[in-house]
């Protein structure tokens, strides 16, 4: 009797809890938005399913000695993982529609306003009770609006481990909703006489150009900004294996498999942070809120600055291409060349808008940087 | 907690961060000019002596040039004497 008394107790519906159940359920949700609406499955598969094995009772997953405990803390804790798949990004990313027209920096850097408003934003939520976000809290927070998964992973893993999972996310998911959430706030500040404006077609970038660029943005990370280089080298660094074109088997490893596999554990560690007593609280609440107004404020910023530029630049600037200043690559480049279409059906700004895109990659890792310098 | 006073922070953090993302992406607007000129200027000469190689590279030279300069030579010499 007692034998069976104590494989009663070894089984998951003795021990199952309410808000652990409702973790599986958030899990299953997140698959659910994987699998059947495509929302970012890279990422949303392996955290849907991280957040399902951590609240699974008994099994202790995420306690120490369990495999996630241990995948995070050598994955995330370090900061390794969001490195190694921002190596693979640079690997992944062409900077030729940048270098070409460099003054698409500045549509990148107004929409990193997104960022800064919502950590002010984020303060002031402790007006409302049941709200107490530390400047740490909130800067980790606000990075949700530079649109960069690891970026936003690295910065809250060393601000604000707590809220990792609800930021992380909240990030992901609202790249994945790029394409809803920007295209109305783009059209409701432009006029379609703006939206029609076609750009000149961009020059030819020559090869030792890509190569130095990489180098470049190095040394002037490392004079102004050393806070900053654990990303912007990493990116870096997979930039230059692409670029250099003598190391196609490094770059290929950088671009497939290494982003493949920290991928899934990249996922599964966040996964891991879906517990219920640090998820359901009100505070994750506050940070959904705070995550989609900080996108929205840097799509508009963006817009503004390109609005702007087109005013004083000789040649013309369509200030849709501002919205793809929030990086989300690539997919805030296509929703502006599917915006513009819509004004005028032979206005291409894909190659255009991957300008302030990128831009908003390097721009965002510098806002990291900045909040690591001064908060961290 | 003083939410005041982190509020001012925050505010100090929003302007500076704004400054500090604006000057270095405007450092690098002027750094990417500069390559680009850079680049530039260094690939002309380069793309100069490109186009001479062809005569430079004696060995790729057909026979039939080679008899043709040789004649004139010859034909040149015997001219002259």
């Amino acid at each position: 009797m007692e034998g069976l008394l104590n494989l009663w107790h070894a089984t998951g519906i003795a021990n199952f809890s309410i808000p652990a159940l409702i973790m599986i359920a958030v899990g299953c949700l997140l698959l659910f938005l994987a699998i059947a609406k495509n929302f970012e499955p890279l990422l949303l598969l392996p955290i849907g399913f991280g957040a399902i094995l951590t609240n699974i009772p008994v099994a202790g997953m995420s306690d120490p000695g369990g495999l996630l405990y241990a995948v995070y803390h050598v994955g995330i804790d370090t900061g390794i993982f969001p490195l190694l798949i921002f190596m693979g990004v640079g690997a992944l990313t062409d900077f030729s529609a940048l270098i070409a027209n460099p003054r698409m920096l500045l549509l990148g850097a107004a929409a990193q306003f997104g960022i800064f408003a919502t950590l002010f934003g984020a303060i002031l939520l402790n007006f409302v009770p049941g709200f107490e976000f530390s400047l740490q809290d909130a800067s980790a927070i606000a990075i949700i609006g530079g649109a960069d998964g690891p970026t936003a992973i690295f910065l809250a893993s060393k601000l604000a481990p707590d809220l990792l999972g609800a930021i992380a996310v909240a990030a992901y998911s609202y790249m994945a909703l790029v394409p809803i959430i920007q295209p109305p706030i783009m059209r409701a500040f432009t006029t379609v006489e703006e939206r029609k404006i076609e750009m000149p077609q961009l020059r030819k970038v020559s090869k030792k150009e890509k190569i130095v660029f990489p180098l470049m943005v190095l040394t002037l990370t490392a004079i102004f900004l050393p806070a900053a280089i654990p990303l912007v080298g990493m990116f870096c660094l997979g930039n230059l294996m692409k670029e250099s074109g003598v190391v196609d088997r490094l770059s290929n490893s950088a671009q497939n498999e290494i982003i493949n596999i920290t991928t899934i554990f990249l996922g599964l560690a966040v996964g891991s942070k879906l517990a219920a007593d640090k998820f359901l609280t009100v505070e994750t609440l506050g940070i959904l809120v705070l995550g989609a107004l900080a996108f929205a404020i840097g799509t508009a910023s963006g817009v503004f600055m390109a609005k702007g530029l087109n005013k004083i630049s000789k040649t013309p600037i369509n200030p849709l291409i501002g919205a793809a200043g929030v990086s989300a690559v690539p997919m805030a480049a296509r929703v502006v060349n599917k915006v513009g279409l819509e004004s005028n059906p032979h206005n291409f700004l894909l190659m255009h808008a991957m300008g302030p895109n990128v831009a908003g990659v390097l721009g965002s890792a510098v806002a990291a940087g900045i909040l690591l310098a001064l908060v961290g | 907690m003083d939410i005041g006073a982190v509020l001012a922070t925050a505010g100090n953090l929003m302007l500076t961060g704004m400054i500090g993302v604006f000057v270095f992406l405007s450092i690098l607007i002027g750094a990417v000019k500069l390559m680009s000129h850079l680049v530039a200027r260094f690939e002309q000469p380069e793309s100069e002596s490109s186009a001479y190689s062809p005569s430079i590279q004696t060995q790729g030279v057909p026979k039939g040039h080679i008899a043709a300069i040789s004649a004139a030579i010859a034909q040149y010499k015997a001219n002259n004497n």
